[in-house]
Formats: structure tokens, C-alpha cells, sequence
């Protein structure tokens, strides 16, 4: 018999043989497929508290499984695999390894917050979508996203010299994320990004004079020179040193 | 020392209470600030009750007839209590009409008032002529006629949505109104029976058909009348180019998303503290509890007593609460009100 809708069915559950023999049987040519019966053998009740000790996911334990947040989700109306609440219920039984199949997705949460304001039991279910995806990282089972590594390189910058240079953020994020710049201009979302700005077509057209006064100058040599000679804020001192204990404090009273 | 207790409210808990000290020989003074007795159930035209199946103004309209009909009873209709002096065995009120009254004691039947569902807009109420409450459905089943306000049409299917302003934190209303699973599942086999060609659709969280309402209501309903169940909770209501309108969700047990047309939307609308509780609260000296509701005091051995002595609360004041359970309420604070002027008479002997 054929199975109709092999979709729905994870792919480590399907078993195939050209030869099966079943209690002395040969089955071969009719039964070449079998399916694996789905158990829940074990919850892992600590689970929750873990991802509550991230900041934003302190509610979850609140849920009661309504569903509003996923039916009013951005995401959802997109790909009907990104579901908060199943998540959610995932981790409140400790269910890990059936929300390590959707590691990959998790992270799209784009902060909208519909979800937020929609939830009758104020669980705010965007800010546990954000824990996941940093347990995720933080377990290794993903490598660390775009914005994580964003977020790390504006962090060390920040408390470095109290500010941060936008070109130096950029090129080494860019470095991080191994994206070409080059690439992006010519091939990729940066190019757009710079088409829109709507100077490429003063230089199509031949106004070279008119393109060139548009080109900022001032601003990219200053940015230059911040490159070059990394300034710091004034009378920074320890501040820097000072706000990365307290941070690391922080986290490690939350994940003890 | 007055033989007089004053009653606020004239639903089925102020209605038996006022039975109540008549039939052991006190005065009632009853106050009501409608222009009828009765409550809810007669303000806004319920049909069957829950759980007799009698016609509410026939129920209801017993109690008020065995009140009204009883010499120890005085009513005084379109009025509230505007000030009250005094305490415990000697309270004087003065009335919006100008009244004064001598009462003993004081019993608070004051109830609640009916959510709003203008206050939950993704849900279409106010948008949608289509789109009504429980009350409104009530009503249609009163008047003998299932029908879509819009156009009149007959409904080919319906949704019940419960929990409309009960058990939300985002609109502040963290309390289960405890009647509306029932009244819903009643309603949907009264829909049935008016017009046996609609399907009735009930969208829950949970069904709480509290104890012998389980199979009178919930079971019946699913079994005998064919309601259908879906566990979600509606993100929106809007309307399709055909004119009816899309509920859209996420099935929950299915995992998939729901885009349903229905005929006609009910809000299963819950109760909310009444509306001038704060005012009555004011007036009477007495406590609110944390949701708005009238509080009350320990419950065991001085029952049904507010934070002040003397003054008595029971029924929808002090929390959502069925007619049944009101009317015991009003029997029990008659029995405390009543003691406290056989007290008082005792202590100025
Ligand atoms: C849609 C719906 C359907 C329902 N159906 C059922 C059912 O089938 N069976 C059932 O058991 N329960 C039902 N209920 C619940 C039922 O309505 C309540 O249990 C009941 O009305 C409570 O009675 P009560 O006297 O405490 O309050 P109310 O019925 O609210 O009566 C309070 C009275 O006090 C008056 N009042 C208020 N403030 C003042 C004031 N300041 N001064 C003077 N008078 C005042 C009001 O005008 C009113 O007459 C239903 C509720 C809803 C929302
Ligand atoms: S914040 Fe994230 S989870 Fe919430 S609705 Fe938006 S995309 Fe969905
Ligand atoms: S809306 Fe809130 S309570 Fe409902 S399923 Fe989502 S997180 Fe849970
Ligand atoms: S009785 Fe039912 S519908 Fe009403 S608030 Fe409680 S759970 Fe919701």
C-alpha cells in the first residue's frame, strides 16, 4: 500500500527494505515500507526553567495552549511550521529533541509582537520565541545567527570605548557572516539598498560632476581616521570593564 | 429597634432574600434601580434557564410575583440608596427619591454587568451586524426565530466563541464567569430545535459544564444535538466577499490553520463586576476584592457578610455566579440579616 501523505511523516521514522521477513514471513514486494510508531518515552520537567531564565521568558509556564498567539502570527501566515504555541508546549513537558526538528525556523521570529498583544494569559510568547533560539545557540545545535553575531561584535565595541563605528561593525560582521561586500553590491541586497538611494542614475546618465557633489566626503574620511585610530569616549576609564562584570554577574546568577 | 431590613438589588438574589425575611414575619424594604424586578434575567429577555429548561419569565416572574404580592414587602422602583448614616441595627438610608428608611440590617443583591464585547475588536462585534452575544441569541430564542440581523437569513452555520471577556489578562478580566459554557451548550440544542438545518460550532479552551451540568448540557449537546467542538481560540473575525463571515485561527488539535465561513458570530459575553460597584462601595462603606467585585468576609462562620458589619453580599456582586447558587445566597443572608435584628432586640430587652 502505498503511504499518501509521506510528508507529515519525519523522515526518521520511515523504514524502507527491498527484503523484509516478518515472524518467519517474506513480505518482500508488499510491506517495503514501514513506519516507526511515535512514543513520547520522557518529559524533562527542568527544561522550563531553563529557557524561563532567559530575559523575556520569564511567563511561559503561564500558557494554556489557546493557540491566539500562533493564529495571529506573522510568521505563521508565511510557513505553517512556525508555531509558538506547540513550541511552547514543547518546552513546558521538556519535549526537546521534537523542538530540535525546528531549530532551523525558530529564529525567524521577526518581533512583531502581535502575539503579545493578543495573549490572554500575558505569557509573551515573542520573547520565549527569543530564548529558544538563544538556547539553540547556546547548546550548539545551530550556528550562531546573523544577529547574534551582530549583537556581539555592537556589545564588545560598546564597552570597549563607550561607542561604536559603523564601519568597523559592518566589515566585521560581514567578515563574521563570510558575506562578500563586494558580492552584496553587485549581486546581493546591499546593491538594491544603494540603487535606491537613487545616485547610480545621475552617473549612467553621464552627470559625473552632479554625482560626485552628491558622494558624502567628509563623512567616510572621519570614518576612516575612527578606523584607523579607534577613539574612545570621553573619560570612559573602567566603564567598560565595569558593565562586562556586571553583565556576566547577571547571567551567570540567572543560569545557575 | 428596627424589624426592618433593606434590600439592594432585585434580581433572583434581592427576590429571595426579601421571600426570605417576609416569610419569617420582618420588614423588607426592597430598592431597585430599574423600573422592573427581576435582574438580568428579565432586563435583558433571557430565554430557558439553566438548568430547569423554564421559561426565565415564568421562573423569574414567579419570584417577583410572590414578593410583590407579599404586604411585608415594600418596593421602590427607579431608586438607589443616595446615603447611608448609622450602623449595624440602626442604619438610615436616604433614597434617591428623597425616602428615608430605618433598616436593621442591609442586604447587597446589587449583581453584575454583561461584558461589552466592543472592548474585544478583533472579534467583529460592532463591525459585523452578524456578529452578536449571547444575550442577543437569547433574546431570538425568546422570540421563537434564529436569524441573521443583517439580512434575516436563517443561519446555515453558527460559532459560539467562548470566553469573551472572561479569563484575559490583556482586557484585565483574570476570573472564569462559570455559566457561559453552560448557557452556550443550552443554547446551541435551542438553535437546534428552531432550526434543525443549522450546525452549531463551539470554540473553547475548555468546556467547564460544572458538575451535573456535564452530561445535561455538554454531552447532550455533542451527542443528541450534533454540536460540533473545535479547540481554539479565535484570533479574528472578518467578512468574506460573499457577505458572510471568515473566522480565522489555528485549530489546535490538528495544528493547522482555520479559515471557517459562518453565518452568524456569538460572543459567550462573561460577567463583569457591576458598574457602579465603586459607587456602591463608596455609599455603603463596604470593600471592593482585587477583580471590582464586592468583597466579602470570612466566609465559615460569618457568612456571607461584607467588610462591614451589618451589611450582607451575595450573588453576581460578589463574583460571576449562577442563578441557582444566588437564590441560596439570598435565603442564607436572609437568615444572617434576620439574626442580627433578633440580636439586637435581645440586647435591648
Ligand atoms: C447570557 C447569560 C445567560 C445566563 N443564563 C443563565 C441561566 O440560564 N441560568 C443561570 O443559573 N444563570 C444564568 N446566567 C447568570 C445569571 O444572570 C445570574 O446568576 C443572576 O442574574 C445573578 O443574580 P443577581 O440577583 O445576583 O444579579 P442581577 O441579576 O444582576 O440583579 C441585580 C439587580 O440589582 C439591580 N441593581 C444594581 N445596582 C443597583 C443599585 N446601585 N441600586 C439598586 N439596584 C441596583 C439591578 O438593576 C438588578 O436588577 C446567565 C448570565 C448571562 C450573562
Ligand atoms: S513576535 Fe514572533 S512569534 Fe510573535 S507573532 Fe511576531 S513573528 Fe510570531
Ligand atoms: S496565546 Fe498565550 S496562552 Fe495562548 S497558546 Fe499562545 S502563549 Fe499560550
Ligand atoms: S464558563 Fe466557560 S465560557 Fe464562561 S468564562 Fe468559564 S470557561 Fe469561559
Amino acid at each position: 500500500m502505498t503511504i499518501h501523505e509521506k510528508t507529515l511523516i519525519d523522515p526518521d521514522r520511515l523504514l524502507t527494505s527491498d527484503k523484509l521477513v516478518v515472524d518467519g514471513v517474506d513480505v518482500s514486494g508488499q510491506w517495503n515500507t514501514m513506519i516507526l510508531p511515535r512514543t513520547l518515552k520522557d518529559y524533562d520537567p527542568d527544561f522550563q526553567n531553563v529557557i524561563e531564565r532567559y530575559g523575556g521568558a520569564e511567563n511561559v509556564h503561564r500558557c494554556w495552549q489557546c493557540g491566539s498567539c500562533t493564529n495571529s502570527c506573522t510568521m505563521y501566515a508565511l510557513n505553517t511550521d512556525f508555531n509558538p504555541r506547540y513550541w511552547i508546549y514543547l518546552t513546558l513537558l521538556g519535549l526537546k529533541q521534537e523542538l530540535l526538528k525546528d531549530r532551523d525556523i525558530i529564529w525567524q521570529c521577526v518581533s512583531c509582537n502581535k502575539c503579545t498583544n493578543i495573549c490572554p494569559k500575558d505569557v509573551r510568547p515573542e520573547g520565549v520565541m527569543k530564548a529558544l533560539a538563544h538556547w539553540i545557540e547556546d547548546e550548539g545545535y545551530r550556528e550562531k545567527s546573523h544577529s547574534s553575531l551582530f549583537d556581539e561584535e555592537f556589545t564588545r565595541q560598546c564597552l570597549d570605548r563607550g561607542r561604536i563605528e559603523d564601519t568597523e561593525l559592518m566589515t566585521r560582521f560581514f567578515r563574521d557572516t563570510r558575506q562578500s561586500l563586494v558580492a552584496l553590491v553587485r549581486r546581493g541586497w546591499l546593491g538594491v539598498f544603494v540603487a535606491r538611494m537613487g545616485k547610480w542614475p545621475l552617473l549612467a546618465e553621464g552627470h559625473l560632476a552632479k554625482f560626485l557633489a552628491r558622494v558624502p566626503v567628509a563623512g567616510p574620511v572621519r570614518m576612516l581616521a575612527h578606523r584607523l585610530f579607534k577613539p574612545r569616549t570621553q573619560s570612559w576609564g573602567r566603564t567598560g570593564e565595569v558593565l562586562r562584570q556586571y553583565v556576566q554577574e547577571q547571567k551567570e546568577a540567572a543560569h545557575a | 429597634m428596627p424589624d426592618t431590613v433593606l434590600v439592594v438589588g432585585a434580581g433572583p438574589t434581592g427576590l429571595s432574600a426579601a421571600a426570605g425575611i417576609a416569610a419569617v414575619g420582618k420588614k423588607v424594604v426592597l430598592v431597585e434601580k430599574e423600573n422592573i424586578l427581576g435582574g438580568a434575567p428579565i432586563i435583558s429577555g433571557y430565554a430557558r434557564l439553566v438548568p430547569s429548561g423554564e421559561w426565565a419569565k415564568d421562573a423569574i416572574g414567579r419570584m417577583v410575583g410572590r414578593v410583590e404580592a407579599n404586604p411585608a414587602v415594600t418596593i421602590h422602583k427607579n431608586a438607589k440608596v443616595a446615603q447611608l448614616d448609622g450602623e449595624a441595627g440602626r442604619f438610615t438610608a436616604t433614597l434617591t427619591n428623597g425616602q428615608t428608611i430605618s433598616a436593621g440590617a442591609i442586604i447587597l443583591g446589587t449583581g453584575f454587568t454583561h461584558f461589552d464585547s466592543i472592548n474585544k475588536p478583533e472579534w467583529g462585534f460592532g463591525t459585523f451586524e452578524d456578529v452578536v452575544t449571547t444575550t442577543q441569541v437569547e433574546q431570538m430564542v425568546a422570540a421563537g426565530r434564529i436569524a441573521c440581523p443583517s439580512d434575516g437569513r436563517v443561519p446555515e452555520r453558527v460559532a459560539i466563541l467562548l470566553c469573551v471577556g472572561s479569563r484575559d489578562r490583556q482586557i484585565g478580566r483574570e476570573w472564569c464567569s462559570k455559566i457561559c459554557c453552560t448557557v452556550s451548550t443550552n443554547l446551541a440544542m435551542e438553535i437546534k430545535e428552531l432550526s434543525p438545518k443549522t450546525d452549531v460550532f463551539i470554540y473553547y479552551m475548555d468546556i467547564r459544564t460544572f458538575g451535573l451540568y456535564e452530561d445535561k448540557f455538554y454531552w447532550k449537546s455533542q451527542e443528541e444535538f450534533k454540536t460540533k467542538f473545535v479547540k481554539a481560540r479565535i484570533a479574528e473575525v472578518t467578512r468574506a466577499p460573499d457577505g458572510r463571515l471568515l473566522l480565522k485561527g489555528e485549530d489546535t488539535l490538528v495544528k493547522r490553520p482555520i479559515v471557517i465561513p459562518m453565518d452568524l458570530v456569538v460572543h459567550a459575553i462573561g460577567m463583569d463586576p457591576n458598574l457602579e460597584n465603586p459607587q456602591i462601595a463608596k455609599v455603603f462603606g463596604v470593600g471592593l476584592e482585587r477583580h471590582g467585585f464586592l468583597d466579602r468576609g470570612e466566609h465559615y462562620t460569618n457568612t456571607f457578610s461584607s467588610t462591614r458589619r451589618g451589611i450582607y453580599v451575595g450573588g453576581a456582586a460578589l463574583g460571576p455566579e449562577d442563578i441557582d447558587s444566588s437564590i441560596s445566597h439570598g435565603l442564607a443572608m436572609a437568615l444572617r440579616a434576620v439574626g442580627d435584628l433578633g440580636a439586637l432586640d435581645h440586647q435591648a430587652a
